[in-house]
């Protein structure tokens, strides 16, 4: 083989390698981000089974809390503001921290009310309530861990040569606001024991 | 599979083979051909037999093939049994697992195991998981393991008493590390390790089965089962549930039955004994083979594979909870206490801690007449019109079975189980107050789902007898062989969890007891070795003794068979 093939031959291979590597880049990150999209789709999965559990709820404080209108109003309206905020993402993580917030002073209020602790279909409701926020809090670390998954893979070398061309840019994580917090310190004092703060 | 487990096999193979060609030839004639070849791969076998022992030179390729012939046969009939049980396993192990455990579904009437199933589900969030299966099981015992073939159809087992005496965060920590082991692929190695345990009980079965109806049955069902399609035939989970109890036990065969029946002693007797003396001796060699490779080969290699894993799940869990404290807390306490769980044994290595010992042993075997008389009553018990065909009056094991199944079915609320059971117990104490420790008490059954101590553990004290009724050896089970425990130490968990983050409230550090044990392990090394140096002589002689029994055996009947069909033809 003379000198001229030879060079050809090594191109194609190259070329046939490099080509490979592309295809094998593009489809690991394609598959990342999805997951990215998935986990993001969890969250709303777990906010949308605590915009559920809100009216059982608010009609089980009723029964034994009716003059306690200012707090059992505000849950409601901040639950049917979530709900209609549905497809506006910005507008969304406001009216969400606002129901937690609403949530977290009626468990508050609740504390209060002895008969009211003490009841079965309260307790049911309670912990399906800290479930619900914890779930939410889980499916948010799920998020944060593939966004830091995805952001590390198409950042790094050498993947990160071609990540721009191919369309994959970084994405954002979740941050911990003000308002999450007060429904997770004041559950404190329930049976179940879930205190703290979760990143 | 074990080289040494391969040369006794293969010469009952053959055996097996040449009989059966024998017995074709009496009717129609086997080509001399066959016979021929026959002669030449006997001839290769002699060649490597010689090479070995009388230490003859020999042409290397002749060796090579002679070895081949020696080894290949039963090497792939174990590869084959081992993939088989896999299979099986993977299909419906689980079901009988759970049966074997008496594992029931949580109640979501009762506040602690709702907040059990939410932080299955929270867990399973965190990890991007399906959300297994959840299932409690009664028993004083602390313990937790996963079940399954893969994450699609995963299992969490825990106990009651699990629920009882961690804190939320700790429950947390656990489930995390449970799932998380899931997540890792935990399970299929699992299958795979156990598949390779209960292969050899399913050997021993084999060598057994002509002569005890026990492992026939066990057998028979078996085959059934790996030829049915349906999982969740609840025969064929109650099959496999039996089989991984008893027969992963190396325990008294049915072969000692047989040989040693209490009573008289006749010369046909002797006679029949002497004659069939090779197969005794070729289980007998089995049997110590299986004991050494698997507590000295296998055991250890898997035993250390599988505390990788753990380790592995524990940093994963660490990983998803953000809280090393609080699974560094739960080891702790978990440790502390045995964590017996009746009918756990063969999966020992899936729990969480070792399932230990804990209650003693009451000594209550049944004579004969009180285990028919248990087995009268429970089936007169039985509604009209759904008597099963399969549980007798003299078939024990299947009542035994039956029985375990009812008390499954009421635990989850069927009325009619409960029903009977009542008239069952009602009518046991009327009778016989000692069979009546046979069946549980229904009002037990009640308390003990709300967290009754004294009730879980007369429960359990009616499993461990239920339990005994079917395996003389209570803690053997495949994990007893190994030498290495599976579950790894708990000072190196803590260590490593220490690593990760966590701070960990040591009781009492004893640098002094760790010097003893290394000085005397030292001292006593050579000794073991020792040992175990001539546990392995006396293996090879006896394969040797088999072998050659066997060759002498299987020549008298080929004689015989060349005799008989002389005889015929002229």
């Amino acid at each position: 083989m003379n000198g001229m093939q030879l060079s050809f031959t090594m191109a194609g291979v190259t070329a046939v390698l490099v080509g490979t590597w592309l295809v094998i880049t593009f489809n690991r990150l394609v598959a990342m981000r999805n997951r990215v999209q998935n986990a993001w789709a969890q969250i709303d999965v777990q906010l949308n089974r605590r915009h559920d559990l809100v009216p059982n709820l608010v009609e089980t404080a009723r029964g034994y809390m009716e003059h306690e209108h200012s707090v059992l109003d505000a849950v409601t309206a901040a639950r049917a503001q979530a709900i209609s905020a549905s497809n506006d993402l910005a507008a969304r993580a406001t009216t969400e921290s606002m129901l937690g917030g609403t949530l977290g002073r009626l468990v508050a209020v609740a504390e209060g009310y002895p008969q009211l602790r003490a009841a079965e279909n309260f307790k049911v409701l309670q912990e399906q309530l800290t479930s619900t926020e914890n779930r939410i809090a889980y499916a948010r670390q799920f998020y944060n861990d593939e966004v830091r998954k995805y952001n590390t893979s198409q950042a790094t070398f050498p993947g990160n040569l071609v990540a721009g061309m191919l369309g994959f840019s970084p994405k954002s994580m979740f941050l911990a606001d003000e308002a999450d917090c007060s429904i997770r310190l004041l559950s404190k004092n329930d049976e179940s024991g879930r205190g703290e703060e979760r990143g | 599979m074990g080289v040494p487990l391969a040369l006794v096999i293969t010469p009952l193979m053959y055996g097996v083979g040449l009989i059966a060609a024998d017995v074709v030839n009496l009717f129609w004639p086997v080509p001399a051909e066959f016979w021929r070849k026959a002669g030449a791969v006997a001839g290769f076998g002699k060649v490597a037999l010689d090479w070995l022992v009388q230490q003859k030179s020999a042409d290397p390729q002749a060796l090579a093939v002679g070895a081949a012939v020696m080894l290949v046969p039963g090497m792939l009939f174990s590869f084959l049994l081992w993939v088989g049980l896999v299979r099986l396993l993977r299909r419906s192990g689980s079901g009988g697992a759970l049966l074997a455990l008496a594992a029931r579904e949580p109640l979501p009437t009762v506040l602690k195991e709702l907040q059990l199933a939410d932080v299955v589900q929270e867990m399973a969030i965190a990890a991007g998981l399906p959300a297994p299966q959840l299932m409690l099981i009664d028993a004083p015992g602390a313990n937790a393991c996963i079940l399954g073939a893969g994450p699609e159809n995963a299992r969490i087992v825990v106990s009651r008493a699990l629920l009882e005496d961690l804190e939320r965060e700790e429950l947390e920590a656990i489930l995390a590390h449970l799932l998380a082991s899931i997540g890792n692929g935990d399970l299929r190695i699992a299958v795979r390790m156990t598949a390779v345990f209960e292969a050899c009980g399913l050997l021993l079965a084999i060598i057994n089965a002509p002569f005890g109806p026990q492992a026939r049955r066990t057998l028979w069902r078996l085959v059934r089962c790996w030829l049915g399609s349906g999982s969740d035939d609840p025969k064929e989970q109650a099959a496999i549930a039996d089989f991984l109890t008893r027969s992963a036990g190396l325990e008294t065969d049915d072969i000692d039955r047989f040989m040693d029946p209490s009573g008289k002693k006749s010369v046909l007797r002797s006679l029949r004994n002497f004659l069939l003396f090779p197969i005794f001796l070729t289980n007998l060699a089995i049997k110590l083979l299986l004991w050494v490779f698997l507590s000295v080969m296998v055991g250890p290699f898997l035993a250390l594979l599988w505390r990788t894993r753990q380790y592995l799940a524990d940093a994963s869990a660490i990983q998803l909870t953000r809280n090393p404290d609080a699974l560094a807390r739960a080891l702790q306490k978990l440790s502390q206490e045995p964590g017996q769980i009746p009918g756990g044994d063969w999966a020992a290595h899936l729990f969480l801690v070792l399932p230990g010992e804990g209650v003693g042993h009451a000594d209550n075997s049944l004579s004969a007449q009180q285990m028919q008389t248990l087995a009268r009553v429970w089936l007169a018990s039985a509604p009209a019109g759904t008597q099963s065909t399969w549980a007798t009056a003299g078939n024990f094991s299947a009542v035994s079975n039956q029985i375990s199944a009812t008390v499954q079915a009421a635990i989850s609320g069927d009325v009619q189980a409960m029903a009977r059971l009542h008239a069952a117990y009602h009518e046991l104490t009327a009778t016989d107050p000692q069979l009546a420790a046979q069946v549980p008490n229904p009002d037990d059954l009640v308390s003990a789902r709300h967290g009754d101590f004294s009730a879980m553990t007369r429960l359990q004290a009616v499993r461990r007898n239920q339990n005994q009724k079917a395996s003389k050896d209570d803690s053997a089970g495949s994990q007893a062989p190994s030498l290495i425990d599976f579950h790894p130490p708990l000072k190196r968990r803590l260590n490593r969890l220490a690593k990760l983050g966590a701070q960990i409230h040591e009781n009492s550090a004893e640098p002094k007891a760790r010097i003893v044990v290394l000085v005397l392990s030292l001292l006593l090394g050579p000794f073991v070795l020792a040992i175990l140096a001539l546990l392995l002589l006396l293996i090879a002689i006896l394969i040797m003794a088999s072998m050659t029994f066997v060759a002498i055996w299987l020549a008298v009947i080929h004689k015989l068979f060349a005799l008989a069909g002389g005889v015929r033809i002229g």
